[in-house]
């Protein structure tokens, strides 16, 4: 029951995490592309790396959690 | 077999155990030669078919890394290594698309294990310190110890956590992504797992991609200016 709970927490807490942070990233390329669209590729490729970056966070919150329950 | 470990081999080399998701490795590696093989045996100076589709993915991921790397030698001389980690990620991202293929062995993506991705991720490793150390020579060597000798303790820690986000990266995205589509197969095993499924379509995909940019901005980052 714990270990379920924990795992649940695990990956939910870092979700919102990285939700919040995708939706900052992502909103401010849109933003910045619609602005100046000739710059797009380069805020594309860069919006990428950024949110590889935040997502491994989240990941790493997924791990934990396949941990739990394959230990359970 | 469940989280990623040994499973035990299927047959030995001599003293070296092989399991079925080496296999599947080199099954993979096959396919992806014998459609290079066939997409260049006889090529034209208008390409058509197969031979276009290459020739745009090359042209693509060249021009990328040239852009990336701002010397063109640099990327000329690695634009080859991260190609084909693109070719073979993306092809192993795509292997598990085969229905219930997350349990059956042998059609598991080799990417959901995470000995596969650490693999690929220490390539990626020893790929930036040679770029750098060949660039560079010595003077590589400076810039861990580059503000100040105190910020070195750090600044290893850096290089080692690099390697390590890039396995944890690949390899939680499409284990997850497997478990998904296997616990979507056990409840409705009809219809239901293909929205999933367009949706890791795209996934593996985007994943092969940014392990390849990743992989491509270590190098750069070693192998530019600054040290």
């Amino acid at each position: 029951m714990g270990v379920a709970l924990g795992a649940g927490l695990a990956v939910s807490i870092a979700g919102i995490g990285g939700g919040i942070g995708m939706g900052i990233a992502g909103g401010k390329a849109f933003e910045a592309i619609a602005r100046q669209p000739e710059v797009g590729g380069d805020v594309r490729t860069l919006l990428f790396i950024t949110l590889a970056f935040i997502e491994t966070l989240t990941i790493y919150g997924l791990l934990i959690a396949f941990m739990l329950v394959g230990k359970a | 077999m469940i989280f990623g470990m040994w499973d035990g081999a299927l047959f030995h080399i001599g003293p070296i155990p092989v399991d079925h998701l080496v296999v599947t490795e080199w099954a993979l590696i096959l396919l992806i030669g014998c459609i290079s093989y066939f997409a260049t045996k006889n090529m034209q100076i208008v390409p058509r078919g197969l031979q276009n589709a290459f020739e745009a993915i090359i042209i693509w991921t060249y021009d990328f890394f040239t852009q990336l790397m701002d010397e063109e030698h640099v990327a000329k001389k690695w634009a080859p290594v991260l190609t084909a980690f693109f070719l073979f990620i993306l092809f192993s991202n795509y292997s598990g698309l085969i229905p219930g293929a997350a349990n059956v062995k042998g059609f598991q993506p080799p990417t959901s294990n995470w000995n596969v991705t650490m693999t690929l991720a220490l390539i990626t490793f020893f790929s930036v310190h040679i770029a750098g150390f060949s660039e560079h020579g010595g003077h590589y060597f400076k810039h861990f110890v580059s503000p100040s000798p105190a910020m070195l303790p750090l600044n290893l820690v850096e290089e080692l956590a690099h390697p390590l986000s890039l396995t944890v990266r690949l390899f939680g995205n499409i284990f997850g992504e497997e478990m998904v589509i296997a616990f979507l197969l056990f409840m409705a095993p009809f219809i239901v797992p293909g929205a999933i499924m367009g949706l890791s379509l795209l996934l593996g995909a985007i994943q092969a991609i940014v392990f390849t940019i990743l992989s491509a901005s270590y190098i750069a980052a070693a192998a530019g200016e600054g040290h």
